[in-house]
């Protein structure tokens, strides 16, 4: 048999296995090492970790009017904010208001994406449209909300008048104020969603639905069982994105509820943000942010210990 | 060469670092015009109107002279300045001479960071008294003057004349009751063909407390802090439960609509008040240069309302106080004392009054053409200026000097919310003291107060 | 009961027709290879039957019913890709399973058995809980075959399925193909561009350049009697020599003005070719003077060898194949001549060899 024809081989993954328990280094790549890292260890210890530990500090102590840390309380504060009905309210908020944003992002975005894959004429119109949200500012976004939600010149204030329904002031009542803040989030993050599962859904090899057209799948069953599984990498990458920026969201709440009314829409970061930079209590921020933090860490590990098997092919 | 090597890429790195720095210094260096004015720092919360009448008064001052030249910026809302006032304490950003609101009096004087303006009243001899002595007092503390006061308002009664008229209806009296503004609010809504809704009150703790005030009621113990550091706060209380059953009772009747709380609220009031969305709302009377220039009605001011069958104690004054910091040179402290004269002369008070609505301190202001030509023009401009006068100074109606005002005030905040959308009153209350009372609690103990 | 294209025409935008007035019949249960140059229009021929792509005029009748406008799943047939279209993310058993899932008219246990069923015929049962991944390229091939042959359709098309794969593999897939096509009774419409496929596998071959079919046959009739140049070229390896040649009496031609040879027919004065397999070419060593080539380059190929030679007039190369002890080098000087058995083509590259026009079909 000629040298040069190819086996009929099965990809091997684990070629290099071997490869890393030799791995040494000699002075110089110690010193290269070392030039190389040594500015980012130094910009990020000075800016993440050393504010990471001060804020742990912090948290064990109780602040005065000045921000310094006074008395020792341990994990007083935490017990305070855990046993807080407050504290908890704000959590289950956030929470709530996380999985609803990432839901209807992710959910939406793959209902336009799948419309705008359509090879349609015209279609490049509506890819333009639905894409047009990311290249908006969170501060545009905000005053365009707020201008549809105002009960008495808004938007819907004027369709409601129309139509002569009662006006409904969507930003005072607590179930509308959460609802207003998740619609303007989940419009904000369509574009960037959209354009991403777009991308995505084009990738896909057409053959595949082509193989599925002649075994006779519906267009229905070819999205549930082709689409979804192909692009689940993708779905898994924007939903984890989407779930992290809504937990750190905090400009369109400043500027459209400021976590009212009653605490209704006061996430997490936003309440860090009031108790350290309107009320001055540092030690009772720094305690909620090591809590935010935990929340954050834990769903990210979920994400990867559960979803990622699943998405992997 | 290969030692050269070795040495390129750290003095690279070194080389950038220090051109960075060496130009970073050299532009900043740049942006600061040189002169031989004495720079003087000045933080404010002013935004709009208020703001381009304020730069108008610095203006004035850096030409009336050519030894100091205040700076002024801008530094967001009057909540979010406190903190950036406090943590930039001691650093070269920090500034000499700075706007704190009301409320964040007893945390400036914890503070120590200041210079009390009592010592360079002392130093010029400095005749206070032509100031008004209700709002020095304020600001004052063991008999010493710690800020003093500059922008000064009081919360005041709105409502749309024009509209009262086109539907015959009877204006409110001055320093009307409760009902007095029920009835106004329920006929307008009634007459409207429930196309005006009658009135509003912001979700504003600023607005309850003073209700309280107006009904001679202490919030804090030990006199609203005028006698000691307070310890215990007492939101769940019979006038409180009047202000909002009188809120609710507008609520249930379809008459009331609620902006929320906040800045937007603030502005969507305004705007629904100016589009005849509204008839009536409480705001301060530093609204009133806003309200009066883009009005196409008829603009109706009358005194903050009281309970029913009690008598006005008056409100107290809202607004803000200018502090000095100690952390600068004496000339430049020096300089920051020479600016809050100026603010306080009878013209410039006189103008600051008629551009924003904010009441003139000096009471030869009163005197000045200026004033004299608005109240011509406008006679409701008066109203705020008569209210403040008609009140007699008391614990009750001379602010609230506790720490932690900021969370009280989200707290009440929160409580009115809770009301307004249909909640209990006496459970709001009730969670309301008892957060409150937690955050003091824990506050006292932390700054180590007894 | 086959497969009937009828003056089918298929045209993008007003431009030249892909495919321009194709005609054929398929017979159920024959092995049928669509053979071409790449962008023939082979390929939008078969996407055309399986109905992925709209034809622009004819009519294409499966078992007596015109299928113009059915959507592919109502056509009762299968296809397999050149890419093999598997699904990344199912396993082999699921892969083959799709298609029975996805018609929701079959029983669980209907679908275990055929799916079990497939994967043995093409020995992948031992596989069948891998990924796509997971697997050489000849066992994608054979999931794609599985996929095909679970389907209860008696009609499969085939697009280039071995092009992915080595020589070696394509052999040995190519025998696997044909053996199950057999098996199962499959009518098979094959498309690909390689002539030897063709020749191997097809009972008829359908040989499109052009837009158009230049002829349809079995391969023995593909081979000896090609309808043209272009078929005459297109299969045989080493291809067929193409020649310039002049009459030189009835019954005798004088072909590049190299060399002679005898012919049994009538021909036209001049303007016509001679078509000449490289067995059917004979060389000899010669000395310069008797000598019409010189030998250029030598392929040993085992029991024979090809030997590349440049004629002396219009410098025309010519392949002959010769045994392999046969003692050539590069630069012998040779003489060059032909047995009887030589095509003719006038000038517009149709076949006028006698015997040639009963099978001359387009």
């Amino acid at each position: 048999m000629l040298k040069t024809s190819t086996t009929d081989a099965i990809p091997d993954k684990k070629v290099n296995a071997t490869h890393r328990h030799s791995f040494r280094l000699n002075a110089k790549d110690k010193y290269y090492a070392a030039v190389f890292l040594g500015p980012s260890l130094l910009v990020l210890g000075l800016f993440v970790f050393y504010p990471m530990l001060k804020t742990l500090y912090i948290s064990l102590f109780l602040t005065n009017t000045l921000g310094n840390t006074t008395v020792y309380v341990g994990l007083g504060n935490y017990v305070n904010l855990i046993s807080s009905p407050d504290f908890i309210s704000s959590l289950f908020v956030t929470l709530f208001y996380v999985f609803a944003v990432t839901f209807f992002t992710v959910a939406l975005g793959l209902l336009l994406a799948n419309l705008a894959s359509q090879k349609l004429p015209g279609i490049a119109i509506f890819r333009t449209l639905y894409s047009v949200t990311m290249g908006v500012s969170v501060a545009v976004a905000a005053i365009f909300w707020l201008f549809i939600f105002n009960p008495s010149t808004g938007f819907f204030a004027l369709m409601s008048s129309w139509f002569n329904l009662p006006v409904m002031n969507w930003l005072t009542n607590p179930t509308s104020a959460m609802w207003a803040v998740i619609i303007t989030t989940v419009w904000m993050n369509l574009g960037f969603t959209f354009l991403i599962l777009l991308g995505a859904i084009q990738s896909v090899p057409n053959t595949l639905y082509e193989a599925a057209d002649v075994e006779g799948a519906s267009s229905n069953f070819q999205f549930f069982h082709i689409t979804i599984p192909m692009i689940s990498p993708t779905l898994f990458f924007v939903s984890t994105i989407t779930i992290i920026g809504s937990f750190k969201s905090f400009g369109l709440i400043d500027m459209i509820t400021k976590g009212g009314p009653t605490n209704a829409t006061n996430m997490l970061v936003y309440r860090i943000y009031k108790d350290a930079f309107y009320s001055g209590n540092y030690s009772k921020s720094s305690a909620e942010a090591i809590i935010l933090t935990v929340i954050i860490a834990f769903f990210t590990l979920l994400q990867f210990k559960f979803l990622e098997k699943k998405v992997n092919y | 060469m290969s030692k050269y090597k070795k040495l390129a890429l750290p003095l690279i790195l070194v080389l950038g670092i220090v051109l960075i720095a060496v130009f970073g210094k050299a532009l900043s260096a740049k942006s600061a015009v040189k002169d031989n004015r004495t720079e003087v720092v000045f933080w404010h919360e002013m935004g709009g109107p208020s703001e381009q009448a304020l730069v108008k008064v610095v203006d004035g001052f850096n030409k009336s002279q050519n030894k100091y030249k205040v700076v002024p910026k801008y530094q967001g809302s009057y909540d979010e300045a406190i903190q950036k006032i406090l943590q930039t304490h001691n650093t070269s950003t920090s500034p000499a001479v700075f706007q704190a609101f009301d409320i964040s009096t007893a945390q400036m004087l914890h503070s120590g960071y200041t210079t009390p303006v009592q010592n360079f009243i002392d130093e010029d001899k400095y005749d206070v008294s032509k100031i008004s002595a209700v709002a020095r007092a304020f600001y004052a503390n063991d008999g010493k003057q710690q800020a003093m006061p500059f922008n000064t308002s009081q919360p005041v009664l709105y409502f749309n004349a024009s509209l009262l008229e086109k539907y015959g209806i009877t204006p409110p009296p001055v320093s009307p009751s409760y009902s007095d503004i029920t009835r106004v609010a329920k006929e307008l809504y009634e007459k409207s063909g429930h196309k005006v809704k009658g009135m509003t009150v912001q979700v504003y703790g600023w607005f309850l407390e003073q209700a309280l005030a107006n009904a001679n009621r202490q919030l804090a113990n030990n006199n609203d802090g005028h006698t000691g550091n307070p310890t215990k706060v007492n939101v769940n209380n019979p006038d409180t439960v009047e202000f909002l059953n009188w809120i609710k009772e507008n609520i249930k009747a379809g008459d009331f609509i609620d902006y929320g709380s906040g800045a937007n609220a603030g502005a969507n009031q305004t705007a629904g008040f100016l589009s005849d969305k509204v008839g009536i709302f409480i705001q301060s009377s530093a609204s009133m240069g806003q309200l009066s220039k883009s009005n196409k009605n008829k603009l109706g001011i009358t005194y903050f309302p009281h309970p029913d069958g009690k008598k006005a104690n008056g409100v107290s004054i809202g607004g803000a106080a200018l502090w000095i910091s100690n952390d600068k040179p004496k000339d430049v402290q020096r300089g920051a004392f020479e600016f809050i004269k100026y603010t306080l002369k009878p013209e410039v008070q006189a103008q600051w009054q008629k551009s924003t609505g904010y009441l003139a301190l000096n009471k030869d202001s009163q005197k000045t053409d200026i004033l004299k030509e608005l109240y011509a023009k406008n006679p409701e401009s008066k109203v705020p200026g008569e209210q403040l006068a008609h009140a007699k100074a008391n614990f009750s109606n001379s602010g609230i000097l506790m720490e932690g005002m900021q969370l009280t005030r989200q707290l009440e905040e929160v409580a009115m919310e809770t009301v307004y959308n249909g909640g209990d009153i006496k459970t709001a209350l009730n969670t309301a003291d008892k957060n409150i009372n937690d955050n003091l609690t824990q506050l006292n103990k932390a700054n180590g107060f007894k | 009961m086959s497969t009937v294209l009828t003056n089918i025409t298929k045209s993008y935008d007003s431009e030249k027709p892909v495919l321009n007035d194709i005609n054929a019949e398929i017979q159920t249960g024959e092995f049928f290879v669509i053979v071409g140059p790449s962008g023939c229009g082979k390929s939008t021929l078969l996407r055309m039957i399986a109905g992925l792509t709209q034809i622009s005029d004819g009519e294409i009748r499966i078992n007596d019913k015109v299928v113009n406008d059915l959507p592919p799943k109502d056509r009762n047939l299968t296809m397999v890709f050149q890419s093999y279209a598997l699904f990344p993310f199912l396993n082999v058993w699921d892969n083959v399973a799709f298609g029975l899932k996805a018609r929701k008219n079959t029983s669980q246990a209907e679908i275990e058995k055929r799916v079990n069923e497939a994967l043995k015929m093409v020995n992948l049962e031992s596989l069948k809980d891998r990924k796509p991944r997971e697997l050489s390229g000849g066992q994608r091939q054979r999931v794609a075959l599985a996929r095909a042959v679970a389907s209860d359709a008696k009609i499969c098309l085939m697009d280039e399925p071995l092009s992915n794969l080595d020589a070696q593999l394509r052999i040995k897939m190519r025998q696997e193909i044909y053996a199950l096509q057999r098996k199962l009774g499959l009518t098979l419409i094959y498309v690909t561009h390689d002539q030897v496929e063709a020749m191997t596998m097809a009972d008829h071959i359908m040989v499109l350049h052009d837009s158009k079919v230049q002829q349809i046959g079995t391969p023995a009739e593909i081979y000896k009697y090609p309808a043209n140049e272009f078929v005459a070229s297109f299969f045989g390896v080493p291809p067929i020599n193409i020649l310039p040649a002049v009459k030189v009496s009835n019954g005798r031609i004088n072909v590049n003005n190299d060399f002679e040879v005898n012919i049994d027919q009538q021909v036209p004065a001049d303007n016509f070719k001679v078509g000449i397999r490289p067995n059917e070419l004979v060389i000899e060593q010669a000395d310069e003077l008797h000598a019409n080539a010189s030998v250029k380059s030598i392929e040993f190929l085992g029991d024979e060898k090809i030997v590349y030679a440049k004629m002396s007039n219009n410098g025309l190369e010519v392949a002959v194949e010769v045994s392999s002890d046969a003692d050539f080098k590069a630069y012998d000087t040779i003489k060059v001549s032909a047995t009887e058995k030589v095509l003719l083509f006038n000038g517009d590259g149709v076949n006028i060899t006698r015997n040639a026009e009963d099978v001359v079909n387009a």
